[in-house]
């Protein structure tokens, strides 16, 4: 009887087995087919621009000159924004959340938050395009150039479109995903570590510091990270507020355009061959920069946990 | 309570009561611990022991909901006197907790180190001269010191938990409160944090809960039993053993419940 029924856990876990390793096999087969197809698709792109497709800025579907470096550079530093804006301002309010406010408060203001990201993209780009823009162009970008316009980066004029708009976006929309994240981060260190620094003598803000933020480092990067590849991805909402013009200009204030916008912009009317070849060339250069960043990330992540930070765990 | 060395009394509790909620988890226990010497607190799980020794640097309102009253006088000042500020207290009484809680974050050296930043003590020289004396007093010093620089976490369960010794003795401390130090740890590591604090005993005034009987015969000078939040019996280790005042007490010494 009971080597019966031995038998019958040993049979369902080689099932259990079997249907993990063709999901697992399945996902990989349909990520090779997709950089197959993507790459076969755009191959004549590269065919005609080689290397210089990486290197050019310029990008005229009319005279069918195709470069990807300003959408390079308008995704990079549109998410470079994002995280330089949302890793604080989530970072601090899930200390906030998790080590000051009552708990009742706390789980009520999560759930929102957690809330927060499920808000379909194309509805952050319409605020944008209704709420935010307008008020870049009539108060923050005019302040932000009276003031720090001697720094080219808050110079020209004022569309309320452009590079800040998107970037000032991107971080209310992935500061969900990052506040999240870190709460559990900061939930996941064990009272006995905050005991510890407060026994030493430490104040409320120091045992914060140190018993708290110190050892969650390496989770909270993986929370950046998290943030970035959304980021790095997202396009309605970026479409809908960069201003879409394919240029590396130094201020904040100019339009731009990130990869992911411009393929959604222009698929659809893309005329000759060679176009619609150039767009897959820039998914191509987006799989390839979001995968190098990824990987870099995930390196320095186990590097720094070997070493000893530990994850809060 | 009154006795001869009532002068050279360091920390005396005086009618303390703490409570969780509406739960009293110590009920007007009084005591007091003389300078140089070891108090051990036994008493069956659940009898307030961690809740009391708690009390005594003000770590109890640390948890939500949570209240103390009485008094707690430490070389003659209450430390719940209204102005007080717990974290002066706290720099005052060290602590070690039952399971080795090192900063994961920071290497063996920064781990000792800690309070004494803490303190505002940043010259590189000091501080490897203070490190290096509180882990010799904590008897680690040998086994770590050509890996100052490894995590703290790295260390076995009982260095960890004699690195956790060198932590609070390194800002000096008049008195030491440990909640069950050894009971996370293997006899050999036990041996050594025992001989450890009686070494201690000189420097430092040190309360201690135990769950093990020997253990409290072998290393304490003085013994309270706690039953139920209340302290039933207190006196000299060697009395409390040999002729406990209290039929309560010597049934649990004897093992005959708890
Ligand atoms: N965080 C808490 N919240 C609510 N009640 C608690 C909490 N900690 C302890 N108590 C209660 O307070 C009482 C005393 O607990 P305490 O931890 O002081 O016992 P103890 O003597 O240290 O026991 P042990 O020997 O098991 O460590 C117990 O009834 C316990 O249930
Ligand atoms: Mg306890």
């Amino acid at each position: 009887m009971s080597t019966l029924w031995q038998k019958d856990i040993h049979r369902g876990d080689r099932l259990f087995q079997f249907v993990l390793r063709a999901c697992a096999i399945a996902a990989m087969v349909l990520l090779l087919f997709m950089v197959v197809n993507l790459g076969y698709r755009s191959w004549p792109a590269f065919k005609v621009f080689g290397l210089k497709f990486f290197v050019s800025s310029d990008w005229d579907p009319v005279n069918d000159q195709f470069g990807v470096v300003s959408f390079v550079y308008g995704t990079l530093v549109s998410s470079a924004l994002a995280l330089l804006i949302a890793v604080p301002v989530s970072v601090g309010s899930a200390l906030c959340l998790t080590e000051l406010a009552p708990r009742r408060i706390s789980a009520v203001l999560g759930f929102l938050i957690e809330m927060l990201a499920a808000i379909p993209s194309v509805v952050y780009g319409l605020w944008g395009i209704f709420v935010l823009a307008p008020l870049m162009r009539e108060t923050v970008q005019p302040f932000l150039g009276k003031y720090l316009g001697w720094i080219p980066l808050f110079s020209g004029p004022a569309y309320g479109v452009g590079m800040l708009t998107a970037g000032i976006l991107l971080a209310i929309m992935i500061i969900p995903t990052i506040l999240s994240i870190s709460r559990e981060v900061f939930f996941a260190i064990p009272r006995a570590q905050r005991e510890a620094a407060l026994a030493l003598g430490a104040t409320r803000f120091e045992t914060l510091w140190i018993a708290v933020v110190k050892s969650s480092v390496s989770g909270l990067f993986g929370a950046s990270v998290l943030g970035l590849a959304r980021a790095f991805g997202e396009t309605m909402a970026v479409t809908m507020v960069i201003g879409n013009r394919a240029e590396v200009a130094v201020s904040l204030f100019a339009p731009g355009q990130t990869m992911a916008s411009v393929i959604a912009n222009e698929y659809a009317e893309a005329t000759t061959d060679i176009h619609l070849a150039a767009l897959g060339a820039v998914g191509v250069t987006l799989f390839l920069v979001s995968w190098l960043i990824n990987s870099t990330a995930r390196a320095i992540v186990s590097r720094s946990e070997r070493r000893g930070g530990a994850g809060g765990r | 309570m009154t006795s001869s060395e009532n002068s050279n009394v360091i920390l005396e509790a005086d009618k303390i009561h703490a409570w969780f909620g509406s739960h009293e988890a110590v009920k007007g226990v009084s005591l007091s611990a003389v300078m140089g010497t070891v108090t051990a607190l036994i008493g069956p799980s659940g009898c307030g022991k961690s809740t009391f020794i708690r009390t005594l640097n003000r770590l109890h309102e640390e948890i939500p909901h949570t209240r103390v009253e009485g008094q707690v006088i430490l070389e003659g000042k209450n430390i719940y006197e209204r102005g007080v500020d717990p974290v002066g207290v706290r720099r005052k009484i060290g602590m070690v907790f039952q399971k080795p809680n090192p900063f994961p974050s920071m290497s063996i050296f920064e781990n000792v180190a800690a309070g004494l930043r803490l303190a505002g003590i940043s010259k590189r020289s000091l501080l490897a001269e203070v490190v290096e004396q509180s882990l010799k007093q904590a008897a680690l010093f040998e086994e770590v010191k050509d890996k100052l620089k490894a995590p703290g976490t790295s260390l076995s369960g009982g260095q960890q938990q004699r690195l956790c010794i060198a932590r609070a003795l390194a800002v000096k401390p008049p008195v030491l409160l440990m909640d069950e130090p050894t009971s996370a740890l293997d006899p050999i590591s036990t041996a050594k944090i025992e001989e450890l604090v009686m070494e201690l005993k000189k420097d430092v005034t040190v309360v201690m809960v135990t769950h093990n009987m020997q253990q409290a015969a072998r290393i304490s000078d003085k013994t309270a039993f706690f039953l139920m939040g209340e302290l039933i019996e207190w006196g000299d280790t060697s009395q409390v053993f040999t002729t406990p005042k209290v039929e309560k007490t010597e049934q649990y010494i004897t093992g005959r419940f708890g």
